[in-house]
């Protein structure tokens, strides 16, 4: 029988000869000029001179996209026991055995359990779950040792001093089964870094930064002072998260753009955008050797600044300021979905979670509430809360 | 503000997209139950997950429903994600699942792995974890599991298309959905994979369904076109050739179906062949 026919293997023939260029001109950049011009930085206290570029593989799935970063130059690699169940710590222990060690670099995170939904830590957070998760880990990375071990999302800084967990990654580091202690951080970044700084514990943190952030002056500021610690610093979520400005997905921030912003910062060391794609790829291996910001995406960056629309970046300043004490953000979350998602039944739904009445802001005269961006909270939770007196079964 | 009624009114009546499926959480017996965590949507998911968000997001994340069970120091946390449709929740369930654990009968499909219980039916995603490992907690977590598969709505099966996949050296629970950017090119969406190994060989098959023909020409050709190859057969076709990043492909397809085979060498064609024709035809 007649398999695939006679022109597929004739083509396939010539693309293997010739026509490489143009298949996949990406891979081309890997020549040894670029590897030459690649921008290096170096990771605090711990030494590691790293790309400016490196990769968050937490959603790849396709170990050919990692080994064409390793290709491209990328060196360090950023994973987590938590991505994909484990997955995706599989998937890169068994692309980088086939690499000489010491020519990447690898970073995992484990997360501390039972912490509570300040970030604290309560007596299910214990060593022995994190040693238990920290040991799977390596089992699928097949590593000896892995370079940075970050504790998971810590958002309070009591868990900075939580001695179950951090005398367990001392003991750890102490072993040569990690070479550095790090921790990442999502929420509270500028208090809980600024906390680190003050400490001898961590000699990396990862840290959301972007051009986007409300608070990016005080997290600069921390960032700047952890820095001048010793301690190295990564930037996660420099996209701003999602890379979109609206949910519709028709607003691209230009992620180029973006990242060259974030890499402006001298404090910062190297980023970890996330990669599925070659296109993206390449879009982020050309910031290996350039990274400087042009006009035309300063601008794009303005713009994107510029653009409130309908999220409220759940910064908190807000609760402060409240003398109801109510819950700003998810009522501003209820206000997205009925009006950004088109969503009321999600609205009302969220808005029964909260308990909030039909008029919580029917006491006061006046507004003192200031938000960072600039929303008109009052008019705001007014306008969302009477939805709660719509029947359930118009909603269905 | 009577343009704001209005507005939320015509919201009301015209939104296609209203759902109201608010999740009432069971109860579990000797257990406190506690609802200390806001509904999570699309924007704020990474507050609960962290990085992870990124991966929900991409199979078509809706919103998630958080509680937590109190037995002196047992906690059990249950976690109700919802969906687009149930193709993106078993694709979000297929990126965590892994052939080395434990399966149970819950849901379309459901396992059990150090303390964690997850499975997938219709449309939602759960996942049940407890940190104490005694052995009446995790009775307990196997029990809230049933609860909450027998509470929720939904079709208890796996996808349909898993049963095109031929049975001969595949890798059993290694079926996965890709919802983007198959073998990381943006062209190639919406495949679900199988993993096979016969003697030393490991290979990969997607099946790609498209919704007409004209878009299986278009894919295909996008394909072709990232390889150097310009021409196209009309409703089916066969094509092998060197994909720069992932090797060797073997392409097939028909009508609105295409299979996509990496892992082979050029030498294999007659294997792929076998493959492809059970699938297509």
């Amino acid at each position: 029988m007649k398999y695939f026919n006679r022109r597929g293997f004739i083509r396939t023939g010539l693309t293997s000869a010739a026509g490489i260029a143009a298949l996949s001109p990406a891979m081309l950049s890997a020549s040894a000029l670029q590897q030459q011009d690649i921008l290096y930085r170096t990771l605090g206290r711990t030494g590691m001179k790293v790309p400016v570029i490196s990769f968050g593989v937490m959603r790849s799935d396709n170990p050919n996209l990692c080994k064409a970063a390793y290709e491209k130059g990328i060196r360090l690699f950023d994973t987590a026991n938590g991505y994909q169940n484990g997955n995706n710590e599989t998937m890169l222990g068994n692309l980088l055995n086939n690499y000489p060690r010491n020519s990447f670099f690898l970073a995992t995170k484990v997360k501390p359990v039972g912490t509570d939904k300040d970030g604290k830590p309560t007596d299910q957070t214990t060593a022995e779950d994190f040693l238990t998760k920290f040991d799977a880990s390596m089992s699928r990375l097949k590593l000896d040792y892995v370079d940075i071990l970050y504790v998971h999302d810590i958002r309070n800084p009591e868990m900075l001093e939580y001695k179950p967990i951090m005398n367990a990654v001392k003991k750890l580091k102490k072993d040569g089964r990690i070479k550095f202690i790090g921790f990442s951080t999502h929420a509270n970044e500028p208090l809980v870094i600024n906390a680190a700084a003050d400490l001898d514990t961590f000699d990396v943190i990862l840290t959301s930064f972007n051009f986007k952030q409300a608070y990016k002056d005080e997290l600069k500021s921390a960032v700047n002072k952890a820095s001048k610690a010793g301690i190295g610093i990564v930037a996660m979520k420099t996209l701003a998260g999602g890379g979109f400005l609206d949910k519709e997905k028709t607003k691209p921030i230009n992620s180029s753009a973006a990242i060259k912003w974030v890499l402006a910062n001298p404090d910062i060391t190297t980023t970890i955008p996330g990669m599925t794609d070659f296109d993206q790829l390449d879009l982020n291996v050309k910031l290996l050797t350039d990274i400087t910001l042009t006009d035309a995406e300063r601008n794009d960056l303005i713009v994107a600044s510029a653009e409130t629309g309908l999220y409220c970046t759940g910064c908190t300043k807000c609760l402060q300021s409240c003398p109801k004490n109510l819950p700003i953000p998810d009522l501003m979350r209820a206000y997205m979905y009925a009006y950004g998602y088109s969503n009321p039944g999600m609205a009302y739904f969220l808005l029964s979670e909260l308990g909030t009445n039909d008029n919580p802001c029917m006491d006061c005269t006046t507004c003192y509430v200031d938000c960072t961006k600039k929303f008109n909270i009052r008019e705001k939770i007014s306008d969302i809360s009477r939805l709660v007196n719509v029947p359930a079964d118009f909603l269905a | 503000m009577k343009k704001n009624i209005f507005v939320v009114l015509l919201l009301i009546l015209f939104s296609g997209t209203i759902i109201a499926q608010d999740l009432t959480m069971p109860e579990l017996a000797g257990y406190k139950k506690s609802m200390n965590y806001p509904v999570f949507g699309p924007e704020n998911l990474w507050d609960f997950i962290n990085g992870a968000a990124d991966n929900y997001l991409s199979y078509g994340f809706l919103n998630l429903h958080v509680a937590e069970y109190k037995k002196g120091k047992n906690v059990i946390k249950l976690e109700i994600y919802r969906h687009a449709d149930d193709v993106m929740a078993f694709g979000i369930y297929s990126t965590e699942r892994s052939p080395s654990f434990t399966y149970k009968n819950l849901g379309a499909q459901g396992y059990v792995a150090d303390g964690a219980i997850n499975f997938f039916k219709g449309n939602y995603y759960v996942k049940i974890r407890t940190y104490s490992k005694n052995e009446k907690n995790l009775q307990a977590s196997e029990s809230l599991a049933l609860k909450v598969s027998n509470m929720l709505s939904g079709d208890p099966k796996m996808p349909v298309i898993l049963s095109q996949f031929p049975e001969s050296g595949k890798k059993i629970n290694e079926e996965t959905y890709i919802n983007e950017s198959v073998l990381g090119h943006k062209f190639l969406n919406k495949a679900f994979k199988a993993a096979y190994e016969i003697g030393s060989d490991n290979f990969s098959i997607f099946i790609i369904n498209n919704n007409t023909p004209e878009e299986t020409i278009r894919t295909v050709e996008a394909y072709l076109k990232s390889a150097g190859l310009e021409e196209v057969g009309a409703g089916s076709g066969k094509y092998m050739f060197t994909d720069g990043y992932n090797g060797t492909i073997f392409l097939a397809w028909k009508d609105t179906q295409i299979i996509i085979i990496s892992g082979l060498s050029k030498d294999q064609s007659e294997v792929a062949d076998t493959y492809t024709s059970e699938i297509l035809e």
